[in-house]
């Protein structure tokens, strides 16, 4: 087979595959542009006969999305900030230092990747009702991402502070700087990208994050997103258009996000060449 | 003599592994001291800690008459050239320069000027607003070198600064970098593994093996009195032959053992019998009529650049021998070999010091 059939073959391979993969997406968004009638009728239409618009502004008002997205928003921010602030120290440090002790830590906090939400959310729910945390719920889901998601930004980050080679921290400490100045002035802008990449995944997930908001969040108007989305589905929905409008209001802007950025976040994952 | 660098009883540990064992080392204001030694040895260990990078386990180390011992590094205030150049790659070379001056609180203006005077200097002038990504090997080479002499350091500490370029441009720079140390009075420890850059560049040599000063000295002094077999094979290019010999029953000359026996009169008293190293260095052997010469051997192989040419003989040990010019011999051909007995170094088998 010549180079050229070959190429053409791994391409039209890719195509059906990426079809595959976004085909959901794809339903989801014609979905939410159909009519009611248009929704079940066999066999169903790939593409709307009349679109209509109009769903989108019916479901943010009715489902009151302004505000789930808002509360996403904000425990979204809050995770990422404090995931960001507490993190990078952690990385700074387990990428620095090489002993025994260090190793433990890393393979504790790798341990703690592979525990499930829905297996930390009881503990985590009794330990936050003793302290009263829970009076904050939104308060209570930022810690209880930030506790979840804190060890893969600190694995990313980390690597990202390795190669960043020691030996300019040491020039820039011969020069005059503090350790604090030299982590400054010259570690972090190196490691910037890295860290941007990791918070923006980091990001990512909280906004989306569902387990923990759902168990912790009682009151309607603190849920963020995802749990107004699952409420809206019962056993006996048949809003499909409705829902599907939700879903896109809410996924598009991250989508927005990741594609806009896609560049920099493959870039930022493969990041270390300096030179 | 003033002393700028002063090391007493320094020992470095690294967890279990002793890097430095009972280092005593006096560094003189002004001069230019080459700290040489295979690697591995603690060379860099050493620079590493009198810049502060890693805290010395015993002992004292005064800098400018300072004890220094638990002083950070940014109060040291010595500069620093790595092997690696260390470059700062998100500056530009201006800040890559200005760096160390802005740390310390001078205002921009005036590091900057200051800057492009030392850029004039080291022939950076055009270069200011490049990145260090922009540059050649020997360019990055200037910028590290100008930004450690931007400001007035007590000392400069060089960490094999040449390792990286190619060989003519080593050579170049050897000159440089020693003409600049002469021009700013600076006192300077530079490290290397290449024997020929601590001959040509250093007012003092000091030779380390596994953590110990094995010889300290001037150049010249090292190659003529090496005080053990290590330093004897380690300063000059090629190497010292090594022979082993036994002192002569006439208490006045050696008997090298070159696969007969071949006694040498020395000219000074030697315990008869007693078992030797004899070091003789190839640029001391000559060629001379085989049936006049002391040594007669044959020839296996014979390397030639133009201007020198290098024999090795098929004897066991085999000797190495440097002469001017093409020689005209060739392998297999039998040779005759002379040398000065003076030039004869001679070593105690077990203890391998100079007798
Ligand atoms: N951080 C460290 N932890 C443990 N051992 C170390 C450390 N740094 C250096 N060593 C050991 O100390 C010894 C001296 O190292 P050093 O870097 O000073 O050698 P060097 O003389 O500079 O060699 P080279 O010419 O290869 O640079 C080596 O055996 C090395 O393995
Ligand atoms: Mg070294």
């Amino acid at each position: 087979m010549s180079e050229r059939t070959h190429n053409r073959v791994m391409l039209a391979l890719a195509i059906l595959l990426a079809g595959i993969y976004l085909f959901p997406l794809y339903w989801m968004y014609i979905t939410a542009l159909k009519s009611g009638s248009e929704m079940f009728a066999t066999p169903p239409s790939f593409w709307p006969a009349a679109p209509r618009w109009n769903t989108f502004a019916e479901v943010w008002q009715s489902r009151q999305m302004g505000r789930f997205l808002w509360n996403s928003l904000v425990i979204a921010i809050g995770a990422t900030t404090l995931i960001a602030v507490l993190g990078v120290g952690c990385a700074y440090v387990l990428a620095r230092y090489r002993n025994v002790w260090v190793d433990i830590g890393l393979f504790l906090v790798l341990m703690l990747q592979v525990l499930p939400a829905s297996l930390m959310v009881t503990p985590i729910f009794v330990g936050f009702s003793q302290l009263g945390v829970l009076d904050y719920p939104r308060l209570a889901v930022v810690v209880a991402i930030a506790a979840k998601s804190m060890p893969f930004f600190v694995i990313l980050v980390r690597a990202t502070f390795m190669a960043v080679p020691q030996e300019l921290e040491e020039a820039a400490l011969v020069d005059g700087n503090s350790r604090i100045g030299a982590f400054v002035n010259i570690v972090l802008p190196l490691a910037r990208n890295g860290i941007l990449v990791s918070a923006i995944l980091i990001f990512m997930q909280a906004f989306g994050e569902f387990v923990y908001s759902k168990s912790m969040i009682q009151g309607i108007e603190l849920q963020p997103a995802s749990v107004g989305l699952n409420s809206f589905m019962g056993p006996n929905t048949n809003e499909w258009n409705n829902i599907m409008a939700f879903a896109t209001i809410y996924v598009t802007p991250i989508l927005a996000v990741f594609v806009l950025l896609q560049r920099r976040i493959v870039s930022g994952l493969t990041s270390g060449a300096l030179k | 003599m003033i002393a700028q660098i002063e090391l007493t009883g320094v020992n470095k540990h690294y967890g279990n592994y002793h890097a430095l064992k009972d280092i005593d080392l006096s560094i003189e204001k002004g001069s230019f001291t080459a700290l040489v030694g295979p690697s591995g040895c603690g060379k860099s260990t050493l620079l590493r800690s009198l810049a502060g990078l890693e805290s010395i386990s015993t002992g004292t180390l005064k800098i400018a008459g300072d004890v220094m011992n638990k002083v950070p590094p940014r109060k040291r205030d010595v500069a620093m050239v790595f092997q690696s150049y260390a470059l700062y790659p998100h500056m530009t070379v201006e800040e890559n320069l200005t760096y160390s001056l802005r740390v310390r609180g001078m205002p921009k203006t005036e590091a900057r000027k200051a800057a492009a005077e030392v850029a004039r200097t080291t022939g950076l002038s055009h270069l200011l607003d490049r990145y260090p990504r922009e540059l050649s090997g020997g360019q990055r080479q200037r910028v590290a070198m100008s930004r450690a002499i931007i400001r007035h350091p007590k000392a400069f500490l060089f960490d094999e600064p040449l390792s990286n370029l190619d060989a003519a441009l080593r050579v170049h720079m050897r000159k440089e970098i020693r003409a600049l140390h002469d021009r700013l009075g600076a006192t300077s420890v530079y490290v290397t593994h290449d024997q020929i850059e601590a001959m040509t560049m250093a007012d003092r040599v000091v030779v380390m093996r596994a953590g110990i000063i094995e010889q300290q000295g001037r150049p010249l002094d090292l190659y003529d009195k090496p005080a053990n077999k290590f330093v004897a094979g380690f300063i000059g290019s090629p190497a010292m032959n090594f022979i082993p010999a036994q002192g002569g029953q006439d208490g006045r000359s050696v008997v090298l053992d070159l696969g007969q026996p071949q006694s040498v009169d020395v000219g000074y008293p030697v315990q008869p019998g007693r078992e030797l190293t004899v070091g003789l260095r190839p640029e001391h052997i000559t060629l001379a009529p085989p049936d006049k010469a002391m040594l007669k051997v044959p020839v296996a192989v014979v390397e030639s650049t133009g201007a020198a040419t290098y024999l090795t003989t098929a004897t066991t040990p085999e000797l190495a021998v440097v002469i001017n010019g093409r020689g005209g011999t060739a392998a297999g051909e039998t040779v005759g070999l002379d040398f000065e007995p003076a030039q004869l170094h001679l070593f105690d088998v077990k203890t391998e010091r100079r007798i």
